[in-house]
């Protein structure tokens, strides 16, 4: 599947797009729907609020399509709608009680769900990762994957870069505990949080 | 030369790193459970309910605010700005006791019960005085006291009805 900062959009198909073609809007839609998904999905774990939170951000990106001044490409563009409607979300006490209780509820609305013949160290690494803080999750993600540096985190995130630099440390460290950890521990320690 | 402790640890955070890439490259694709049809529908019928949440809360907030305002009618000033007690006799001075600030009227005493009562309280004073000890002059001098704040918070707040 193609990133989403990889993702060009021809400028004919921006320009119906931004002239309210609905055919033009929805093959935009069908070009970033699953990367922006994606990229959510890998923020907040969550199955429902993912789609919530891609629903936000398309949205948003129709709505705004006239601001979009093309010195990016334009996958890059939606990434940062979708990483501050994430943001937002982890900020909201709402969206934070509705995913503790739905997560509490029903168990599968937690990511991930491994698609088949993945190996089994990335399986591994797909849980420990699930299981990082929100916030943490975030920076993680944001910083060794899609190669944001400590100032465009701390400036997302409204902190310092410190703040980026030390959740990183801890996101890191954390992952290597429980990657080393035997499966059992990993589940105790999982429940005692 | 065996690595520093600094230089395994920037390696091992290369590694997850590196990891967390190939994780990325090996997700299959997400595919959202909606059309762009389907996300304009739940888009509209949300903002129905987000126009529904807004009237139902300023409407909430109105009723409340017109409850304030209704209360306001039976708020009472403050006990040492009530004017009648600025005038109440040296003897009351000496105890202010506590009230609550917003009370129902209809809670106090009529005020001609409460004129009758501080008369007898004043009777009963100068009985007092002549033949019990200062134990009982006391006891009701407070009363007298507690009596003639209340009397004066009611007058006040016949004055404030009256003014609104």
């Amino acid at each position: 599947m193609q990133r989403l900062a990889e993702i060009e959009i021809p400028s004919e198909l921006l320009a119906a797009a931004r002239a309210g073609d609905r055919g033009a809007r929805g093959a935009l839609f069908e070009r970033l729907a699953p990367a922006t998904l994606a990229i959510i999905r890998r923020l907040v774990a969550h199955r429902q609020l993912a789609e919530d939170l891609l629903q936000d951000t398309l949205i948003a990106m129709f709505e705004h399509l006239d601001d979009f001044r093309g010195e990016a490409p334009f996958g890059v563009w939606v990434r940062s709608i979708a990483v501050s409607r994430c943001l937002m979300a982890f900020r909201s006490p709402w969206q934070r009680a509705r995913v503790a209780l739905e997560s509490f509820s029903d168990p599968a609305a937690l990511l991930p769900v491994e698609p088949e013949g993945r190996a089994s160290d990335l399986i591994d690494l797909d849980r420990a990762f699930a299981r990082l803080s929100p916030v943490t999750r975030a920076v993680v993600w944001l910083y060794d994957v899609e190669g944001w540096s400590h100032e465009e985190i701390a400036r997302s995130f409204e902190r310092t870069v410190s703040f980026s630099k030390s959740q990183l440390a801890r996101g890191h460290a954390r992952l290597r505990d429980d990657l080393s950890a035997p499966v059992a521990a990993v589940a105790c320690a999982t429940v005692k949080e | 030369m065996a690595p520093s402790s600094m230089e395994m640890a920037d390696t091992r955070d290369l590694e997850i790193a590196a990891r967390l890439r190939r994780l990325d490259a090996s997700a299959g694709p997400a595919s959202p459970g909606f059309d762009y049809d389907t996300m304009l529908g739940r888009h509209a019928a949300r903002q129905v309910r987000a126009r529904r949440s807004h009237a139902l809360a300023r409407g909430l907030a109105g009723a409340l605010a017109i409850a304030l305002v209704s209360l306001s009618v039976w708020r009472f000033g403050p006990l040492d700005a009530s004017p009648v007690a600025a005038n109440a006799t040296p003897e009351s001075a000496p105890r202010v006791l506590p009230q609550p600030r917003i009370v129902r009227a209809d809670t106090y005493l009529p005020v001609a019960a409460l004129e009758d009562h501080i008369a007898s309280i004043d009777d009963a004073l100068n009985d007092a005085r002549l033949r019990a000890g200062p134990a009982d002059v006391a006891r009701l001098e407070r009363t007298r006291a507690e009596l003639i704040d209340s009397y004066a918070r009611v007058r006040y707040a016949e004055m404030l009805s009256a003014n609104l």
